[in-house]
């Protein structure tokens, strides 16, 4: 493209070009985010629920921050990588999920503050609410890049978080069975909309 | 009487930058390079252009060793590029 003047008609035209050429060029993400978390939360929760199991001890429960690791690694991964367009679609996104994150580190923070306060902390009511924060993130992703799969496939990964704030009241200590509903939640949540976006993603 | 054009949307490569920026959140250097297929001189020329006019906001950062440069159309941008396909369009009597 050179520096040339131009008629109307063609100017009009230049516009609807680049404008539906930047568009087509524009995809809708793949879902390896979501695979990423998905597996993590699947794997982890196998694991925790095995070592709560044979041990009989809690605390390999507190595994579960290794969520967190994904986080770091992507947003490290992603200083390094800027992409070489963004569009309003990735910013809503990434906004979502920004918002979602720093839920997550208030909930922690308040649960340690007033666990301190208190003299205890029981971090089992973090599992219901990750899976909520997780399933509206998810949703609303799906949402704005348009996918039905992802947008309503984690409101059915939420009934175990439903279950879970319907029963912690009168549970002493987290059942180990918890662990796994968790990952099934993530499962259904996060693989299967992630699979289906990437199969999506190369047709 | 039909109201003068935007000398300085009135040309293709600049047309066309702001165009693709109207369309996207952000865009760099090699984007847009792909998109017009201009000369990375030209289009540093016409970059620089729009920059001074205050029609689009240039960003240089380095990511890892090498340097980006990332563009951004601005509120003055999308209101010239507005009111030239307003004055476009009565010129075609759309």
């Amino acid at each position: 493209m050179e520096e040339k003047k131009l008629n109307e008609k063609e100017s009009l035209e230049l516009i609807t070009q680049m404008i539906r050429q930047s568009r087509k060029n524009i995809g809708t993400g793949s879902g390896n985010r979501f695979l990423l978390y998905g597996y993590l939360a699947v794997v982890l929760a196998v694991v925790v629920f095995a070592l709560v199991r044979t041990t009989g001890s809690s605390m390999w429960a507190s595994a579960w921050f290794l969520m967190f690791a994904p986080f770091i690694y992507t947003t490290v991964y992603d200083r390094k990588h800027r992409p070489t367009v963004i569009t309003y679609t990735d910013r809503m996104i990434d906004e979502t999920w920004k918002v979602i994150g720093t839920l997550f580190v208030i909930t922690v923070l308040t649960m340690m503050i007033l666990g301190y306060a208190l003299g205890s902390v029981n971090f089992g009511l973090m599992m219901p609410l990750a899976l909520i924060y997780c399933g509206i993130g998810t949703s609303i992703t799906g949402l704005v890049i348009k996918d039905s799969v992802l947008a309503y496939l984690p409101l059915f990964g939420l009934v175990f978080a439903i279950y879970m704030l319907m029963t912690l009241p009168a549970l002493q200590h987290v059942p180990a069975t918890w662990h796994l509903y968790f990952g099934i939640s993530f499962l259904i949540m996060m693989v299967i909309p992630g699979h289906n976006l990437n199969a999506k993603y190369h047709k | 009487m039909l109201r003068e054009l935007d000398p300085l949307l009135h040309s293709q490569l600049r047309l066309a930058i702001v165009s693709i920026l109207l369309s996207v959140e952000e865009a760099d250097f090699v984007y847009l390079k792909e998109q017009t297929g201009a000369t990375a001189g030209n289009l540093s020329v016409q970059l620089d252009k729009l920059a001074t006019a205050g029609y689009i906001e240039v960003t240089k950062e380095f990511v890892g060793k090498k340097t980006r440069t990332s563009c951004q159309i601005t509120e003055r941008g999308r209101e010239a590029f507005e009111q030239y396909v307003e004055a476009l369009k009565e010129y075609l009597k759309l």
